[in-house]
């Protein structure tokens, strides 16, 4: 039992430790929507999740996008999300504050805006 | 020593770097990061694997620690050990390539790294346990048979947790 409790605790442990990736589903989000806008320091498109780093008035979030054929299908072509680009990103923040992620349910360029999660709000 | 110590890691670590970049640059890596079905199928082979891996296994170890007594473990291990090896063969294979669409990622993850370690160990047990003691089935004695069970159990279904858990885990 004491083995059990200390295999449990070393996984909880694991979990906590740094998580890069993105995430499938919207259980580690708030449920609630924010708003950012910033430039694009880095982009990272592709399956399975596409990651972008946003400089925020001088803060750094991870902003994730749709996998490339829910990027493609809400408008989105290549080169759209690139480097120096504005965006305008309306999401579900993670729970955790201190994360600074985002994930995308819609994202404006300039005016135009492409739909990500339509069924979402 | 300290300094030689951090020199040699400090290589190594960029050497793994390289093979990372090496794999996230490579022509199939590239494909699959954009492709809907080709990612989605390596994905489902992936999942074909597992199951194979571990509906076969997880009834054999049961086995092993005394449930259905009255079948007979060898006509059991004919069957489930060769499905459980196919299923593993399967689940790496298919695996290394959804590695590569985002190696340096997945391989900075410390649940990942858990997770390759509990195959390492499943697979090292698996592989000393018939090497030992036969193939298909073996003629380990009750105690041997039953802790290999135990540990067989624990490292494949603690990897298949610690795999799920990948895609919904943060910070």
């Amino acid at each position: 039992m004491r083995h059990l409790q200390a295999a449990l605790l070393a996984l909880g442990l694991v979990i906590q430790g740094g998580m890069a990736l993105a995430h499938h589903g919207w259980a580690w989000t708030t449920g609630g929507n924010i708003e950012l806008t910033g430039v694009i320091t880095a982009v990272n498109l592709g399956n399975p999740h596409g990651i972008l780093k946003v400089d925020v008035e001088g803060e750094e979030w991870t902003v994730e996008v749709g996998q490339p054929w829910r990027n493609e299908r809400a408008g989105l072509k290549d080169g759209d999300l690139a480097q120096g680009v504005e965006i305008r990103a309306i999401g579900e923040p993670s729970a955790d504050a201190a994360d600074r992620r985002l994930k995308v349910e819609k994202l404006y360029l300039g005016d135009r805006e492409y739909i990500l999660y339509g069924d979402r709000d | 020593m300290a300094t030689a110590n951090t020199s040699s890691t400090a290589i190594a670590t960029e050497a793994l770097d390289a093979v990372f970049t090496a794999l996230e640059g490579a022509d199939i890596a590239q494909a699959l990061r954009r492709s809907r079905w080709g990612y989605a199928a390596v994905n489902g082979v992936h999942i074909l694997g597992i199951a194979l891996l571990i509906g076969a296994i997880v009834p054999l170890n049961l086995r092993s620690l005394g449930l259905w007594r009255g079948v007979p473990r060898p006509l059991l291990a004919r069957i489930l050990v060769p499905m459980a090896a196919a299923g593993l063969f399967l689940a790496i294979a298919a695996g290394l390539l959804l590695f590569s669409v985002r190696a340096g990622d997945y391989a900075g993850l410390a649940l990942f790294q858990v997770k390759l370690a509990l195959i390492a160990i499943g697979t090292v047990a698996a592989l000393g346990y018939h090497l030992r003691h036969g193939w298909p089935d073996g003629d380990a004695d009750a105690l041997v048979l039953r802790c290999h069970a135990v540990l067989s159990l624990a490292s494949w279904l603690g990897a298949l947790v610690c795999g799920r858990l990948l895609g919904f885990v943060g910070d």
